[in-house]
């Protein structure tokens, strides 16, 4: 490894670390003069500390915000390659994204073409969508024949059922708000809990601008 | 890892002494350790042309690896196959082999210390070569993920083509193709019959429709409308628009309805959205709203009847920078163009309603959004996938109102709409109770004419005739206050048709009143909760005859002007005792300036007098006669709605059904198979 | 809890975050490793990226929404980190993995991803940007299906779209593997992929991937503050039980707290890799 890109790795690692940690201690503790015992000049101090996390959010959106740009691009160049592979479905796409560009270069503010074509075609999808997961629920079990795998398909068949609005399965309309607000409530919180645990992990390695996005 | 291997010195020779003492040894080669492959993701080689393939030579499968597979074929399986293949003369593979297998002594030259890599030993290491016996001894020192990727080449171009080819994809497709997509067709054919029949015949209808009203279990819908119904002119309303067309299915009729709503209250939608598309959509819904208007002359209008504001970028934090700078995003609208709005925070909003498909959309909401604005309720309308984690945030936070969920409470909230707004409609939009419309100018002139003197009350026949029925499903009004939630009191409740006068006249001894004490308008409701429907409005110094208390003593129940009884809340009001003569001297005056309020108050009552029912705020406002919104609450396309409901609930019957039969196969075959391993 | 509780509460567990991550480093550096609790779904992986090589078909690793700069970035950067130990034994096939996401802000972390794995191959192209959501699904089943992955690794945030992917895969015969940091996509997971991963599991993945002492370290450490959780939980719990319950003895729940516990454990070693804990 060069002295230059030994160089590169650490100013990353440096400049990852520090705005990690500005911005953690600032969202943090900033914000709340009670921190500081409520004397005169804690809620300048607390609005102080919560100022980088502020300016450095905003422009964390700015910067998501323009990011769409790269992605066009990629979605260009990766087509343009493929097209010229001879592939088809580029030269539909290639052709697609010129013609909507023209569209609204030539129509500002006419949504005509996302009615015309994206809402059809993304709720044709959505209806893809639902046959796969009836397709997918249908075979839980041999994916996986085990108690929990049962335990997935009896939920499922008592929320679906409990949800039709017929007379005869009125009494499994209070098992299925029991399951929801109890077991379902449970592991969703759970599942949710865990990611947390996780990120603060995760986001615990970035902030020691250890993860290897800095450390190249 | 303790020994390491040489490639170099690696030849055909040793190989060949290596498989003898193998042999010797009665071992077969480590790769019997290798897991079985299954059968369904064997991958296809592509075939080289012109270049023959490697003939395999026909050695009796060890004993060892028939177990269980007898039924399954009498192929040799790719673990098989994988372990009699274990080395193949190096002219036996096909050019692309051969190039790996020259990449894999490429790959035990020392490499260049900087290339970070890092050993995968519980993944990859599968047979590992340094135990294979044959006295290979290592000379070239490989760091660790070096002989990895050795071992992986190795492995790799030691068994794999026949195993890859041997229950490969193209004899699949024409053998099984039919047997594996017969499930999935069937599946998809009965759903789709079972969603389409209600839009074909009526015969097909499944199931109950939703009721008119919430469930009195669920109060927090009911709050909800409430909630809406309670906005003026003055109110701003921030909109949260987070689905795209992929949900519309399911969530635009609540949404055309709440913004309907909204909009008839003529309080002012500001829709945001941290998905660009769902702007776009939202722009749809009001369209759609406006080409239902075109029929009665107006149009909403952007940047004065509602607002669309620029997307938020950057989901959670966008949502953060909507809590935060609310000003900043509140400045421009989806076009980059200025609104006009001037907001210092989300404060400033009267409610926050958000409609979301899903369960991560409302986590950052109540997370960014509610939490920072604490003031503010959030008012939150959803799919049935996101219902659960939403009936949890509802129940757990007093801020967070709802969820309405999905088409089925859209239809009930539309009923609920309809019910209220539709009996507004002037007589002339609905020829069939003429009556209506005398009884409505007979009370709005008498009431603006002479002020504080009760309507005169027409009997009750007359009021369940002169009812305008909205719709079929609506309970009929003539009994509304029987069918409607039991009067939490033992007073027994006067009679809509009591005289107004008699209250007033009844006895000179002094009568117990409340006094609203509280500098804001303050909600006179139907029962002691803060849920129960809304019947009339007091402001300050009004003063209302008491006639019962709650339990706690929180809620008098008092007597309004014109007999009706409601509930009102303890700390709003002072409690005293005045003359009968002084009551009605308040009264007068409350009346005399419920004219001045632009006869809200007044309208209000008289509304309640007659109907025996809460008013829409809209009616507060003005006379109906006028009710130009009436037609954003009421010009729906309802035609879809109830096809829609009775398809989704075949559609639901016929997916837990196809759930239930394709899991019980699978469960009978997974004992059989259970069965079978036990008898071998 | 208010604010102030609140905030020093969460330094305090960043910070103890940070000393368990050093804690169990120096001890995984010092090499007194402990073994991981195995997870069924990553060692299927490796079978997978053998067949990739053999069949000189790529994989296919998928991020999804998980944006780096929104609020699921350490579901991206956790996501990354393990396609980047999965394709550093996959580099010595011929053919690249391919890395899509929905996110773009995630494109650079895919670009490293297989840069890393096909230094010499146009690098660029083989990291595919889509457009969220459902488009994203329809748009990678329809672009991959030239490039017949050998499986496909989904790693990151997803919806219910997820079930398009999965199904479409199975029927190629691909294998799956899927884990989202998202509820809806988490229950597709389940009920569909041949393998998945569990909520925090994404974030312990690349440890399972890896000899890298600091992946491990990172992964034992959620395993820790994990069991705490639950314990937390479960005393909690308990202590709710008995207030509502006075008769109940005191004893009684102790007791039973301490057989959960003990019984949590057992469960947790039965999970250990054979011949370990």
């Amino acid at each position: 490894m060069g002295r230059g890109q030994r160089f590169g790795i650490a100013l990353s690692a440096f400049v990852a670390f520090a705005v990690g940690v500005t911005t953690a201690l600032s969202l943090l503790l900033g914000d709340n003069p009670a921190l500081f015992g409520n004397q005169p000049g804690a809620e300048q101090l607390a609005e102080l500390i919560a100022a980088p996390a502020d300016a450095l959010l905003r422009l964390a959106t700015i910067v998501v915000a323009l990011s769409i740009v790269i992605g066009i691009a990629n979605l260009l160049y990766v087509h343009a390659g493929k097209l010229a592979r001879g592939k088809f479905y580029s030269a539909v796409l290639l052709a697609s994204f010129g013609f909507t560009v023209f569209w609204q270069v030539t129509r500002p503010g006419d949504t005509s073409l996302l009615e015309a074509a994206q809402l059809p075609i993304e709720s044709a999808l959505a209806a893809l969508v639902a046959l796969s997961l009836l397709h997918g629920g249908s075979r839980v079990l041999g994916k996986r024949a085990d108690i929990w795998g049962l335990l997935f398909v009896a939920v499922v068949v008592v929320v679906l059922l409990a949800s039709a609005p017929l007379a005869e399965l009125a009494p499994l309309q209070a098992w299925r708000d029991w399951l929801m607000r109890v077991p379902v409530g449970a592991g969703a919180r759970a599942i949710l809990l865990g990611v947390a645990l996780g990120a603060v992990v995760a986001g615990t390695r970035a902030l020691l601008g250890q993860d290897r996005s800095v450390r190249g | 890892m303790s020994e390491e291997f040489n490639w170099l010195e690696y030849s055909e020779e040793m190989e060949a002494a290596a498989l003898e003492e193998e042999g010797r040894s009665g071992r077969r080669g480590l790769r019997r350790l290798l897991p079985r492959l299954p059968s369904l993701r064997r991958p296809a080689l592509p075939r080289m042309p012109g270049i023959p393939r490697p003939r395999l030579p026909k050695l009796r499968l060890p004993s060892l690896r028939r177990r269980g597979g007898a039924r399954e074929s009498h192929q040799p399986s790719a673990a098989d196959i994988l372990g009699e293949q274990l080395n193949r003369p190096l002219e036996d593979l096909d050019d692309r082999l051969r190039a790996l297998r020259e990449r894999s002594v490429e790959a035990s030259q020392p490499a260049p210390s900087h290339q970070a890599l890092y050993a995968v030993d519980d993944l990859l290491a599968g047979p590992a070569l340094q135990d294979r016996p044959g006295g290979v001894i290592s000379a070239v020192s490989l760091s660790k993920a070096q002989q990895q990727q050795v071992e992986m080449l190795r492995d790799v171009v030691g068994g794999a083509p026949e195993a890859a080819n041997a229950g490969g994809r193209s004899p699949r497709f024409f053998s099984g193709f039919a047997l594996s997509a017969a499930p999935r067709l069937l599946g998809s054919a009965v759903l789709l019959l079972a969603v389409s029949l209600p839009f074909v015949s009526s015969d097909y209808a499944e199931g109950d429709l939703p009721p008119a009203e919430f469930h009195e279990d669920r109060h927090e819908p009911t709050t909800f409308y409430n909630l809406l119904d309670n906005l003026t002119g003055d109110d701003y309303v921030l909109v949260a628009f987070e689905y795209g067309p992929a949900a519309a299915g399911e969530l635009d009729i609540l949404a055309d309805l709440l913004l309907r709503h909204i909009l008839a209250q003529r309080a002012k939608p500001i829709i945001v959205s941290s998905n660009p598309i769902a702007i776009v959509h939202a722009q749809n819904v009001i369209r759609a709203i406006n080409r239902s208007l075109d029929l009665a002359g107006e149009q909403l209008l952007h940047g004065e009847d509602y607002f669309l504001l620029r997307y938020l970028p950057g989901g959670a934090l966008g949502l953060r920078e909507l809590s935060e700078n609310f000003d900043d995003v509140a400045r421009i609208s989806a076009k980059g163009l200025p609104t006009g709005l001037q907001f210092d925070t989300l404060d400033e909003m009267t409610e926050i309603v958000l409609i979301a498909a899903s369960a991560d959309d409302i986590r950052h909401w109540v997370e960014q959004v509610a939490s920072a604005a604490e003031g503010r309720r959030l008012l939150v309308a959803t799919s049935y996938a996101a219902q659960p984690l939403a009936q949890a945030y509802a129940d757990s936070l007093d801020q967070v109102i709802g969820p309405i969920v999905g088409i089925r409470d859209a239809y009930t909230y539309g009923q609920k709409l309809e019910t209220n707004f539709g009996a507004l409609l002037p007589a002339e939009a609905s020829p069939q109770e003429p009556e209506f419309e005398q009884l409505d100018a007979d009370a709005s002139s008498d009431s603006q004419a002479e002020g504080r003197r009760g309507p005169e009350l027409p009997a009750e026949d007359a009021i369940a005739t002169a009812l305008p029925q909205p719709t079929e499903t609506a309970p009929p009004t003539a009994t509304y206050f029987a069918t409607d939630r039991p009067q939490p009191t033992d007073t027994p409740a006067p009679r809509a048709t009591d005289s107004p006068t008699a209250t007033a006249t009844a006895t000179e001894a002094p009568v117990r009143v409340v006094v609203v004490t509280s500098g804001q308008r303050v909600n006179i409701r139907r029962g002691p909760t803060t849920v129960d429907d809304i019947l009339g409005l007091g402001y300050e110094g009004d003063m209302f005859e008491v006639i019962g208390a709650n339990g706690d003593g929180s809620w008098y129940e008092i007597l309004l002007p014109g007999g009706v009884e409601g509930w009102i809340a303890e700390f709003l009001v002072d409690e005293r005792l005045v003359s009968a003569a002084e009551l009605a001297g308040a009264q007068a005056s409350a009346s005399a300036a419920d004219t001045q309020r632009g006869e809200r108050a007044v309208l209000q009552r008289e509304y309640m007098l007659r109907l025996g029912k809460p008013a829409p705020r809209f009616y507060q406002a003005q006379a109906p006669a006028s009710g130009d919104r009436l037609e954003v609450a009421l010009n729906r396309d309802r035609a879809q709605e109830i096809p829609r409901l009775e398809a989704m609930t075949l559609g639901t019957l016929a997916a837990a059904l196809a759930i239930i039969f394709g899991n019980v196969i699978y469960a009978a075959r997974a004992l059989l198979s259970l069965r079978g391993t036990r008898g071998d | 809890m208010d604010q102030t509780t609140q905030q020093v509460l969460a330094v305090l567990f960043v910070f103890a975050t940070v000393v368990l991550v050093y804690t169990a480093r120096y001890f995984q550096r010092r090499g007194r490793q402990r073994a991981l609790r195995r997870i069924a779904g990553v060692e299927r992986v490796g079978e997978w990226t053998k067949q990739s090589i053999e069949a000189n078909r790529p994989l296919h690793l998928a991020l999804g929404g998980a944006a780096v700069g929104e609020d699921n970035t350490a579901v991206a950067l956790a996501g990354a980190e393990f396609f980047h130990h999965l394709v550093e034994r996959a580099n010595a096939s011929d053919v690249s993995p391919i890395v899509t996401m929905s996110a773009a802000s995630s494109i650079p972390l895919g670009q490293d991803t297989v840069r890393r794995a096909w230094r010499s191959g146009d690098y660029l192209a083989r990291a595919q940007w889509y457009p969220p959501d459902i488009a994203y699904a329809a748009a990678v089943t329809g672009a991959l299906q030239g490039e017949d992955p050998a499986a496909h690794i989904l790693a990151g945030s997803f919806g219910p779209e997820l079930a398009l992917m999965i199904d479409t895969a199975g029927r190629r015969g691909q294998g799956s593997l899927a884990v989202s940091d998202r509820l809806e996509g988490q229950a597709v997971a389940y009920a569909m992929a041949d393998e998945y991963l569990i909520g925090e599991e994404i974030f312990a993945a690349a440890g399972y991937a890896t000899d890298d002492g600091r992946a491990q370290a990172d992964a034992i450490v959620l395993d820790v503050w994990r069991a705490l959780l639950i314990m937390g939980v479960t005393i909690v719990l308990m202590l709710e039980v008995a207030k509502r319950m006075p008769w109940l003895n005191w004893a009684l729940v102790l007791s039973v707290s301490a057989l959960l516990v003990v019984f949590g454990l057992l469960i947790y070693r039965r999970h250990l890799p054979e011949g370990d804990g």
